[in-house]
């Protein structure tokens, strides 16, 4: 596989493996926790780092998920408490941890080499850089397969639990009498998110990999009412928003999912604009239709 | 290191000096961002100062033919594109059905992706002194200038004056917005002016602090001061203090230490300050708290028991 080929590839996989989760993590209220995990990771990267010395280990993967969960389950305890309003325990926790991470790398703590700009945007073309070869014939990056793995985990752990998660997201009490234990299911689906927000780290960074999951998902809740819709323009979304992401960096010379970035939020602007366009358009013909119940306004009604 | 070989150095004299302002403006502006629930708007806004710098650096250069480090002019541009992340965030929540969580993340990844690309841009050019330009990232205190630090001080001085200007204002749009509506108060301008007020004490840190931790100034100093008072007058007050308190020390214990970068450790004295506050603060301590429902507990169990025995 040439490079120029698993490169793609992978920026589709990546684009894709989180849209999945990201469908529920929107309509759960979950959006900046995400941008909160994304910098919780970095700590468990560096520590991660120290046990495995490889990047792309799926040990450190795991193991640097475990310490995105910690601002997930303390910001929920936090919250518990009483003792905070608001989205405050989530941003209470996430900078602490990344300090850690920072002055972990500063310290040059276990030699790991993270550049400290890539930890914001990842580095998608330096991710392909290691190729696996079977045969003497190149298959593709390594990070490609780890990334793949991790789509298919995203994807069988939602259609296993497609039922009870899509109760608990719309009603969670109701949820709860059914009997699903939806604390647990809660903090699976939030260590899976963990995971896929950890594997993306290399390709795109603390940041962007909350444009990757967000955005589309975002975007797809405009245009749809219904969960299957949802995710079917999310992930049409997510494609489109990878290929044209990665021309627009290739272009610019820039980060490819910084153009990924721009590229899904291009798109979110667009159909924003053309959601609130059209809804205003309904309400006026609705006004101007005969029979139609009158709609006061701020004009003479005789002469309509 | 001694205090007094602390503070005869310049370079310390600054960060220490620089990062106290920061630490004491966006702690007092910070408790309004708690109370309205919004404390992570100042995370949007901090990703979306670094298009705001950038754009202001092009526009200085390019058009102007001027310097492009003015901090004045960086700071402008940082605050104007920060508000208007900021609105476009609430917009989005007001008008559609995606909710503010979603429409705050939405709005930093796009914000902060254009400026990834703008800085790739900037990098690729031959801009005059484009060099530092990359420190909005993570921050570097020790470039703190004189000019920097006075412009900093008046920038966050404008943000308090308009604070303490329209004091009932805010207060009465943060804790009753239905009855402020009544009154005739116009929602949007109010909004505008404290999301503004938010963004200015935001944007002045973020050259020393680095946009990913900015966040931390504006949401633990609240939190810490929460937990000892119940007027406003006093968090802002408290907050302000613990804010500024807590970045000086931490910017005394990054130089003590050496090579230790001072944003992550002066977000960690805050950490450790909030964590002090929810353990030990009379009224509301978690521990106290503890105790005091185990021994309720108790005391329930043997009015129970004693209950039981007259039966």
């Amino acid at each position: 596989m040439s490079f120029l080929a698993g490169t793609v590839l992978l920026a589709v996989t990546i684009s894709l493996a989180c849209a999945l989760p990201g469908v529920f993590v929107v309509l759960r209220k979950s959006s900046m926790l995400v941008d909160a995990i994304g910098h919780a990771v970095l700590p468990g990267i560096v520590l991660g780092f120290f046990f495995t010395r490889d990047l792309d280990s799926p040990l450190l993967v795991i193991g640097a998920a475990l310490a995105g969960l910690v601002v997930v389950l303390g910001s929920e305890w936090l919250g518990r408490t009483g003792l905070l309003t608001g989205d405050a325990p989530q941003g209470l926790i996430f900078p602490a941890l990344f300090s850690v991470g920072v002055i972990l790398i500063t310290l040059d703590f276990a030699d790991v080499h993270l550049d400290t700009h890539a930890v914001l945007v990842g580095d998608l073309n330096l991710a392909a850089f290691v190729p696996v070869t079977v045969g003497g014939v190149s298959i593709g990056p390594a990070y490609l397969y780890l990334m793949v793995g991790v789509l298919v985990l995203n994807a069988v752990f939602l259609t296993a639990f497609y039922a009870p998660l899509k109760i608990t997201t719309f009603d969670a009490a109701f949820a709860a009498t059914l009997g699903i234990r939806t604390g647990l299911l809660n903090a699976a689906f939030m260590l899976l998110v963990s995971l896929t927000v950890t594997a993306s780290f290399n390709g795109a960074g603390a940041i962007l990999v909350v444009a990757l999951m967000i955005v589309p998902p975002a975007t797809a809740a405009l245009v749809s009412r219904r969960l299957p819709v949802m995710i079917t323009v999310t992930v049409v979304i997510a494609v489109v928003g990878a290929l044209a992401g990665f021309w627009l960096a290739y272009v610019l010379d820039a980060a490819t999912s910084a153009g990924m970035a721009v590229f899904l939020g291009l798109v979110f602007v667009a159909v924003f604009a053309v959601t609130r366009l059209t809804r205003r358009r309904r309400i006026r013909s609705l006004d101007t239709a005969p029979g139609a119940p009158a709609i006061p306004r701020n004009r003479p009604v005789g002469r309509r | 290191m001694t205090p007094l070989e602390f503070f005869a150095n310049h370079t310390y004299r600054m960060v220490f000096f620089g990062t106290m302002t920061i630490g004491l403006v966006a702690g007092a502006l910070g408790t309004f961002a708690y109370l309205r629930k919004q404390s992570l708007i100042s995370d949007v806004v901090s990703h979306a100062a670094l298009p705001g710098t950038l754009l202001a650096f092009l526009g200085a250069v390019v058009v102007l033919g001027a310097d492009g480090r003015n901090m004045l002019g960086l700071i402008v541009g940082a605050v104007v594109v920060g508000t208007i992340a900021a609105l476009f965030a609430n917009g989005v929540a007001r008008t559609s059905k995606i909710r503010i969580d979603t429409a705050m993340a939405v709005a930093l990844t796009i914000f902060f992706g254009a400026g990834m690309l703008l800085l790739r841009v900037v990098a690729d050019g031959s801009f005059p002194g484009k060099g530092g330009i990359q420190d909005y990232l993570f921050g570097n205190a020790s470039v703190i200038t004189v000019a920097d630090l006075a412009t900093s001080i008046a920038v966050g001085a404008i943000a308090l004056l308009l604070m303490i200007v329209f004091w009932k204002e805010f207060a009465l749009r943060t804790f009753d917005p239905d009855h402020a509506a009544v009154l005739g108060f116009s929602a949007r301008t109010i909004d505008t002016l404290m999301f503004t007020t938010i963004v200015i004490a935001t944007v002045i840190g973020v050259k020393a602090v680095g946009l990913v931790l900015m966040v931390a100034f504006v949401v633990t100093p609240p939190a810490a001061a929460r937990q000892w008072t119940r007027t406003l007058r006093g968090m802002v007050v408290l907050s302000a203090a613990i804010g500024a308190v807590g970045s000086g020390l931490g910017a005394y214990l990054s130089v003590a230490l050496g090579s230790i970068p001072t944003g992550p450790l002066i977000v960690l004295t805050l950490f450790a300050i909030f964590v002090f506050s929810l353990v030990f603060s009379p009224r509301r301590s978690i521990v106290m708290r503890a105790i005091g429902r185990s021994r309720a507990r108790a005391e329930l169990k043997r009015d129970l028991d004693r209950e039981a025995a007259v039966r």
